[in-house]
């Protein structure tokens, strides 16, 4: 192996100083870890407030904010660290909610149990999916993703053992109304708290690394030494895996599995949508984006009634905000550096 | 060390590169040149395999490479340049450069990106270039000649035995010129082997031990500088003459 003996040391030695005190500067200026830890401190005590009324509304919607999370955060790994703009992880959050939701209906066994073997059934589908799909880059990916979706969908319409086009009903739990959400509601928060985790991890490894080298210039990165094929399987099955273990959990808290719950194509939109309007490749991105487009969908319903009406609103609101946030609201303000420190996760 | 045997690649009814052989030995500066469209960064791409050849042979230390995926190549310690500079903006030059380190195995992926050993090493490679200042700046506000020296200095991050340099003088100014021959002069010293495929005749003259000269993708001469200067086929092939003589 070839080495190069570098005569002049202190040069490097002065470098590696400036380096470090840069480093120690950046990570002081730049990162907030306490924030989120006291976000999710507050998300767990939240549900105390159901001794004092019922608060199920705001249990739901934060139920399902932290799914949508979960869900984006994920699908960010594919989508945001390494480009692969994916529109048929829905077909995850199908398989992980069909094969959780069976074996509760069969064998009664909670998918709050199962919802880990749930996201290694994905991450393993996602490996062999991946492995065909991902040899295409570009528009043919998100074509060839979205003719996962219509497989998939006509599979199980059409699938007589998991109810085909009807679905299964899923046993409900015996808890009181007041206390019915908070398993989920728990399950829920904690996956989107992993997600996020995760998703920090891997931005900051040499997997991330080469998973951002590969969203810039795969030919180049390939040419680097790094394994391009293995890299985006390994994302691809990483990011199925979330979205598959939020599918699992996702089907009991409907207490109902039914294609056209998972199989639909709003789904894996919203999940789009949520990263690019939060800032794709971004750890917060996603969860800024589930949080904002819940609420605007909520706050819209809430005001202009369940038509049309409301989704034009939430359009008219997604392509506002990407006039003035192109990068995502994260991503623009990171950009111009004006990222409120409590929103930088990265 | 690296051996070329009948390389050839068709594009449709074109060969761009047909039944190409050579050798570059090993601790020597061998440069390939030829007119436009010779086909030399054909012959390039396909040592590298970044793109498929039709047929022929590879071997780098008498192992066949022309079957394996490039980042194995890499791996094997060939590494090489893009003649139009691929870095990868908006990282940092240090993040550029480091994304070409080793990595060992499958814990060493989930290791910090930025590993105190890597930036150390990186910094040692950028500061024998010269650019530990710009360490820090993103890929993309480099200028032309930045950018060549960062991928020289990814290129030896990875810690080849030959280096493949596609056309380093490209567009770069006579001042960075020298330092660039400077600093592959050096490489070389400490015994490292290098392919360069280049349009500058005086640089190629200057700096290598041997030239392969290439005309319609065919191998028309392979010698010392002074013994190409005088060919006359490679005359003939730069003046535009005939080239069905040569081959």
């Amino acid at each position: 192996m070839m080495s190069i003996a570098f005569q002049d040391t202190s040069n490097v030695l002065q470098a590696r100083a400036e380096h470090n005190a840069k480093l120690a500067l950046r990570a002081d200026r730049k990162r907030v870890t306490w924030f989120p830890v006291v976000v999710l401190g507050l998300l767990l005590a939240l549900p105390a407030l159901q001794f004092v009324g019922n608060y199920n509304y705001v249990l739901h919607l934060i139920l399902f904010t932290a799914c949508y999370a979960t869900m984006a955060s994920g699908w960010n790994i594919l989508g945001g660290f390494t480009g692969y703009i994916s529109l048929g992880h829905n077909v995850f959050f199908c398989i992980g909610g069909y094969f959780a939701g069976m074996i509760l209906a069969r064998y009664g066994v909670s998918t709050l149990v199962t919802a880990p073997l749930a996201g290694l059934i994905c991450a393993a589908v996602g490996y062999l999916i991946g492995r065909i799909t991902l040899k295409t880059r570009g528009p043919s990916f998100i074509i060839s993703s979205l003719a996962l979706v219509m497989i998939a969908r006509i599979l199980f319409d059409n699938w007589h053992f998991v109810g085909g086009a009807n679905g299964v009903a899923l046993p409900a739990n015996d808890l009181s109304v007041v206390w019915a959400k908070l398993p989920y509601y728990y399950a829920f928060v904690v996956l989107a708290a992993a997600a996020v985790f995760v998703s920090y991890k891997i931005k900051h490894s040499k997997f991330g690394l080469g998973l951002r080298a590969i969203s810039k210039d795969e030919i180049k990165a390939e040419s680097a030494g790094i394994d391009t094929r293995t890299y985006k399987t390994l994302a691809f099955a990483i990011s199925a895996a979330f979205v598959g273990m939020a599918g699992a959990i996702w089907g009991e808290y409907l207490t109902y599995i039914r294609p056209n719950i998972f199989l639909v194509i709003l789904v894996s939109v919203n999940m789009v949508l949520m990263c690019i309007l939060g800032g794709k490749g971004t750890v917060a991105g996603p969860v800024i984006g589930a949080i904002l487009i819940v609420a605007f969908n909520e706050i819209f319903v809430a005001t202009l009634g369940s038509s049309e009406l409301n989704i034009l609103a939430s359009g008219l609101i997604m392509a506002l905000a990407l006039m003035f946030f192109p990068l995502g609201v994260i991503g623009t303000l990171a950009a111009k550096h004006r990222l409120p420190r409590i929103l930088n996760w990265d | 060390m690296l051996e070329v045997q009948s390389l050839a690649k068709h594009f449709g009814g074109i060969r761009a590169v047909d039944g190409c052989s050579f050798m570059v030995p090993k601790g020597s500066i061998t440069a390939l040149i030829g007119p436009n469209g010779a086909g030399k960064t054909t012959a390039f791409n396909c040592i590298s395999r970044t793109t498929q050849p039709t047929s022929g042979q590879v071997l780098l230390d008498g192992k066949r490479i022309d079957q394996l995926r490039p980042h194995k190549i890499t791996r094997m310690g060939l590494s090489r340049t893009f003649q139009i500079s691929r870095n990868l903006a908006d990282m940092t030059v240090l993040e550029n450069v480091i994304c070409q380190a080793r990595i060992g195995g499958w814990r060493d992926l989930f290791k910090p990106a930025l590993g105190a050993e890597e930036v150390d090493k990186a910094m040692e490679i950028l500061d024998f270039l010269g650019i530990t200042r710009i360490a820090f700046e993103d890929g993309s506000n480099l200028s032309y000649g930045q950018k060549k020296l960062m991928d020289l200095a990814a290129l030896l991050m990875s810690d080849p035995k030959i280096i493949l340099l596609d056309e380093p003088a490209g567009g770069v100014n006579p001042t960075l010129l020298e330092e660039i021959v400077g600093h592959i002069r050096k490489l070389n010293d400490q015994g490292m082997t290098v392919l360069i495929v280049e349009h500058n005749m005086d640089l190629v003259m200057r700096l290598s031990h041997k030239i392969v000269v290439m005309a319609q993708g065919r191998v028309i001469a392979d010698g010392k500088p002074e013994e190409i200067r005088e060919n006359p086929a490679v005359l003939d092939a730069y003046l535009g003459g005939v080239l069905e003589e040569a081959a």
